[in-house]
């Protein structure tokens, strides 16, 4: 078959008509690249013209000629966008084509030309010599992937990963992490540990679960705050004693004196119990062995920067030291009448300290720290300027700070989670406020109480109750909207914080009264007097409320319909404080010692 | 005089705004006073899928057809006509999408993320051209490519670039490779379409980079044949080690090779192996197994190196993903609280989360990533094992033949070859 064979006039022709083509895109190719470099520089939407024009109409907002001028320069200036708009579209197109018309022309010529195979001059390289040099470079590039990756990993050393061990984040752990559980104070928990082992057991847990934030499975092993989990008068531990003799030593397993006084309530994370003590001069944190009493460190908690050289002004019944520490099983929280605040690890070693700001708090600062996920909540409530504040637990930095307009508070904050999420409940006069704790946000307010507040909110089933003297015991539901129940005047208290469960709220009182009322209707069941000041809050733990009250007897009764004592055991001390509970023990703090209780 | 200068202006403005192109922000809507409504912006509908089998079923017919053209037919011109048309229909008329290139990422990603659906088209472009490449070498390549039909277009001058260039530039395809799959496992980014080159083209729409990337790699074609195909493709990898252990491949003489060494500069990539006939020391029994046994030690090794290699990586390489970036800019702003906050930042801040949440969500990728990129460095450790142990094979082949790995069976030595076929 005859194959066509074009002349040279035609293939010179279209040599020259692809050398046309590839100048026109050449050219082409430049003014594009010129009018990207412009675009770079100027940005057409903020017109020095434009912008002084819409100034004059924000100060003469009635010039209907200035508002027709900027219409006709706003219409140009979008006839001009367009109009570039075509201009880059149909450059595109007409610098394809003539691509195009390039390339069908040198294919063309390649083609038609004939292109005779010739033997290469030179001889054939050795195939050995080849392969060897192949080899050889394969080898050098290797060392030097190696060379380059390790100096890539040097230069861009990240943060994230020293950040994250410092943290105690395990990623691989991270991942089987359980999701918040719902808080049920009524429910026996199936994850709760049992028998003589529980200790064993619970610090085999501490030492392989220390991630950055405690597992829920963590907090419900443990009583990490004033009142437990959540700070809310409950926790999760059973087969707890309900009798026992000071004065014989009856089930009285170790006490231990306490150096230094203080109102705060005992901690217990692990086998170690935490409390501080305070005077005029000193400020202290102690660890106490679960098992035998003994101490197991005291760390002073002194020279914070901004910390007040003098010591503050409080009441005999407050002291220097009433707020109770808090805990999450890899640092201890502290703060003291002076806005000391202090976090300990668990060796007592501290890890980072700050003054908040002496307080103005003429009976002497007395809120309980909480600690949610990785942050250390504090509620700051003072003579103006008084806020809710969130400090990261591992670096001490505030993560959210949210001024709060109320008066001066005593009460602990508390957080509960309502179901559909985590809130943390705080009362002072004239309100009880439900806050976001991972970001300070309020989520609802409720004007319900008055006075010079006290006693913390309770938590149960979705309602909030609040107390105090001279104002009353009101049920809140909580959520938004919200609303108020029902109130009762009858009996208040003004220390001793309230309990509750999904059918009945408890109510102390300092001069020595408990009260049961239904907790839907706010119906009245029974009031029992005990004769003594309470300034302890009571506690739901083990199917029981215990009741300790100032001359250390334990009033120990059935949380139902009608009053039934269970047993008034006696401490043989005074006692001001709540009680901790661990598995099978209670511990209390007395005036002078600190008792563990056990059968 | 205040009308004067008003005019003045607009005159300004109109010849300023002439000189701009590429304008990539767009005007607020305008108020229209005249009670014009402007009509909904509405979505192109998907793809119907009986297209996506039609497109499957082309694939299938093109590949049978470059097959029998290589192999049978051994016609360069029909070669190149076909790698027009699929240029045309895979190229611009599908815009390069899906291509069995990027379906890699697809087959990865369902193959580690059990929530993802792999879309049976994607598997199907993937798996086809390699089952043709196990039975006929590598025709995809040669014809039915879009990619490797337009770099095929502009190689007027192609000539080569040596063994150490080609040694050195040949190892970006397998990095390239391992790289794709650990961002498409790790759920992370489809690399591959990301920065894919000639998809601007085919759509006449890509950033002014990927344009320039892609004309650079255009413009060096001219001169080194098929760069993309032959330095950067990862799936030219899998068509590679398939392409080795094919049934049958395209010869360059239909018969019995002459040596008349015509052939010999007829391949723009450097695919033809000389013959071998000399012999050396290295075809010395013992020596040879003497040097096996020595690298079976030598490929652990470099395994093990590759892995710590890649693990002393695994936070670069994750520093792509979004959460990761996030807790970098966390960590950042709080040892450096003035700087400026990006929105990253900002929408962290008004999420709620805190920064734990933020570092357990990084720490949960960081924890695939230190996985993946063990498993990469392990892999291009083992790679340059078998890449020096190759080279330590005895090899005895009299003929001139095309490499069975790295031949594109793009048909061109066959004109060279005065052999003809056989009655």
């Amino acid at each position: 078959m005859e194959i066509f064979r074009p002349s040279e006039k035609t293939i010179r022709i279209l040599q020259q008509l692809a050398l046309a083509a590839g100048l026109f895109a050449f050219i082409l190719c430049i003014l594009i690249l010129v009018n990207f470099y412009q675009l770079k520089r100027v940005d057409p939407l903020n017109s020095p013209a434009m912008k002084v024009m819409i100034e004059r109409l924000n100060n003469h907002p009635e010039d209907e000629q200035l508002k027709q001028e900027i219409r006709e320069l706003d219409l140009l200036a979008r006839k001009a966008f367009f109009a570039n708009r075509w201009q880059i579209k149909t450059g595109g197109y007409l610098l394809a084509f003539s691509l195009l018309i390039v390339v069908i022309s040198l294919k063309t010529i390649e083609l038609w030309r004939i292109k005779h195979p010739e033997i290469p001059m030179s001889k054939p390289g050795s195939f050995w010599d080849q392969r060897m040099l192949n080899m050889r470079w394969v080898t050098y590039s290797g060392i030097g992937l190696i060379a380059i990756s390790f100096l890539v990993a040097y230069l861009s050393h990240q943060q994230l990963g020293e950040q994250m061990d410092r943290m105690g984040l395990k990623p691989a752990q991270l991942a089987e992490e359980q999701p918040f559980q719902q808080l049920n104070t009524s429910a026996s928990d199936s994850n709760l540990l049992t028998g003589k082992d529980s200790l064993a057991a619970a610090d085999s847990l501490v030492s392989e679960a220390q991630g950055a934030i405690p597992t829920q499975k963590e907090i419900n092993e443990n009583f990490p705050a004033f009142r437990g989990i959540g700070g809310n008068g409950t926790s999760f531990h059973k087969n707890i004693p309900t009798k026992w003799d000071g004065k014989s030593g009856k089930n009285i397993k170790w006490k231990t004196a306490i150096p230094l006084p203080g109102f705060n309530s005992p901690v217990i994370w692990g086998n170690k119990v935490f409390l501080t003590g305070a005077n005029t001069t000193k400020k202290e944190v102690y660890c106490f062995d679960l098992e035998n009493g003994k101490i197991l460190w005291i760390t002073p908690i002194a020279n914070i920067p901004g910390s007040p050289a003098g010591a503050p002004k409080v009441n005999g019944e407050t002291g220097y030291s009433a707020p109770t520490v808090a805990t999450d099983g890899r640092r201890v929280y502290a703060i003291f009448a002076n806005g000391d605040l202090a976090a300990l690890d668990m060796d007592g070693k501290v890890v980072w300290s700050k003054n908040l700001g002496q307080p103005k708090n003429h009976y002497g600062h007395s809120s309980s720290l909480l600690v949610y996920q990785d942050l250390l909540l504090v509620q700051y409530d003072q003579s103006g300027n008084g806020a809710v504040m969130a400090f990261n637990s591992l670096t001490g930095k505030q993560a959210w700070k949210t001024a709060r307009d109320v008066k001066i508070s005593w009460a602990s904050p508390i957080l509960v989670n309502t179901g559909s999420r985590m809130e943390l409940i705080l009362l002072a006069e004239p309100y009880m406020i439900s806050y976001n704790p991972s970001n300070g946000k309020e989520l609802w307010r409720v004007d319900c109480i008055s006075g010079e507040v006290g006693p913390s909110a309770a938590y149960a089933d979705g309602i909030a109750f609040s107390v105090n003297d001279y104002s009353k015991l009101a049920a809140v539901k909580v959520g938004t909207p919200n609303s108020i129940l029902w109130e009762n005047d009858e009996y208040l208290s003004d220390i001793p914080s309230p309990v509750a469960n999904s059918k009945y709220v408890f109510l102390p009182t300092s001069y020595g009264m408990m009260v049961c009322y239904d907790a839907k209707t706010g119906n009245k069941y029974w009031e029992k007097d005990f004769g003594t000041p309470t300034y302890s809050s009571p506690m739901l733990v083990d199917g029981k409320v215990f009741q300790l009250d100032k001359k250390g007897v334990m009033h120990i009764f059935s949380p139902d319909k009608a009053y039934q004592s269970i047993s008034e055991p006696q401490l043989g001390e005074g006692s001001v404080c709540t009680p901790a509970f661990s598995e099978g023990r209670i511990i209390i703090r007395g005036d002078k010692h600190l008792y563990c209780i056990s059968n | 005089m205040k009308k004067t200068l008003t005019l003045l202006i607009l005159i300004c403005l109109n010849l300023f705004f002439s000189w701009n192109a590429f304008s990539i922000q767009r005007f607020p809507k305008p108020e229209f006073e005249s009670g014009y409504t402007q009509p909904d912006t509405l979505m192109p509908s998907a793809r119907a899928e009986i297209l996506a089998y039609m497109d499957v079923a082309v694939l299938i017919l093109a590949l049978s057809f470059i097959s029998w053209l290589v192999l049978k037919k051994r016609s360069r011109k029909g070669v190149f006509w076909t790698s027009m048309f699929s240029l045309i229909y895979f190229g611009f008329y599908r815009e390069g999408c899906v291509c069995s290139i990027g379906a890699i990422q697809n087959v990865s990603l369902a193959l580690f993320d059990s929530s993802y659906t792999l879309p049976v088209t994607a598997l199907a472009f993937f798996a086809i051209p390699l089952i043709f490449t196990l039975f006929v070498g590598r025709t995809f390549c040669a014809g039915i490519c879009p990619f490797g039909a337009m770099q095929d277009l502009v190689a007027f001058k192609p000539m080569s670039i040596g063994v150490r260039l080609n040694a050195i530039l040949g190892l970006l395809p397998y990095l390239y490779l391992a790289l794709s799959i650990l961002y498409a496992a790790t759920g992370t980014d489809f690399i591959i379409c990301r920065y894919d080159p000639f998809v601007g083209i085919f759509r006449m729409n890509a950033s002014f980079g990927m344009f320039v990337f892609a004309g650079g790699l255009l413009i060096s074609g001219i001169f080194i044949a098929r760069p993309y195909c032959r330095f950067l493709c990862p799936y030219g990898v899998l068509l590679n080690w398939f392409s080795r252990y094919s049934r049958r491949h395209m010869t360059i003489t239909p018969a019995h090779c002459i040596q008349c060494r015509l052939c010999e500069g007829s391949c723009p990539y450097d695919a033809i192996e000389i013959p071998v006939t000399e012999t050396k020391n290295h075809d010395n029994t013992k020596q040879r197994l003497k040097r096996l046994i020595m690298m079976s030690f030598i490929i652990p090794l470099l395994m093990v190196v590759g892995g710590y290699t890649g693990y002393l990586l695994h936070e670069t390489l994750a520093g792509v993903h979004s959460k990761v970036r996030l807790a970098n800019q966390v960590i950042n702003t709080e040892v450096s609280p003035l700087k400026a906050e990006t929105f990253e930042i900002q929408a962290y801040k008004s999420s709620g989360k805190t920064q734990a949440q933020v570092l357990k969500e990084a720490g949960i990728v960081l924890s695939k990533f230190k996985k993946g990129s063990i498993i990469l460095g392990g892999f291009i450790g083992l790679l340059f094992g078998l890449l020096i142990a190759g080279k330590l094979l005895k090899r005895h082949n009299p003929d001139y033949i095309p490499h069975k790995g790295r031949c594109f069976s793009c048909a061109r030595c066959i004109d060279y070859c005065p052999v003809k076929a056989e009655n």
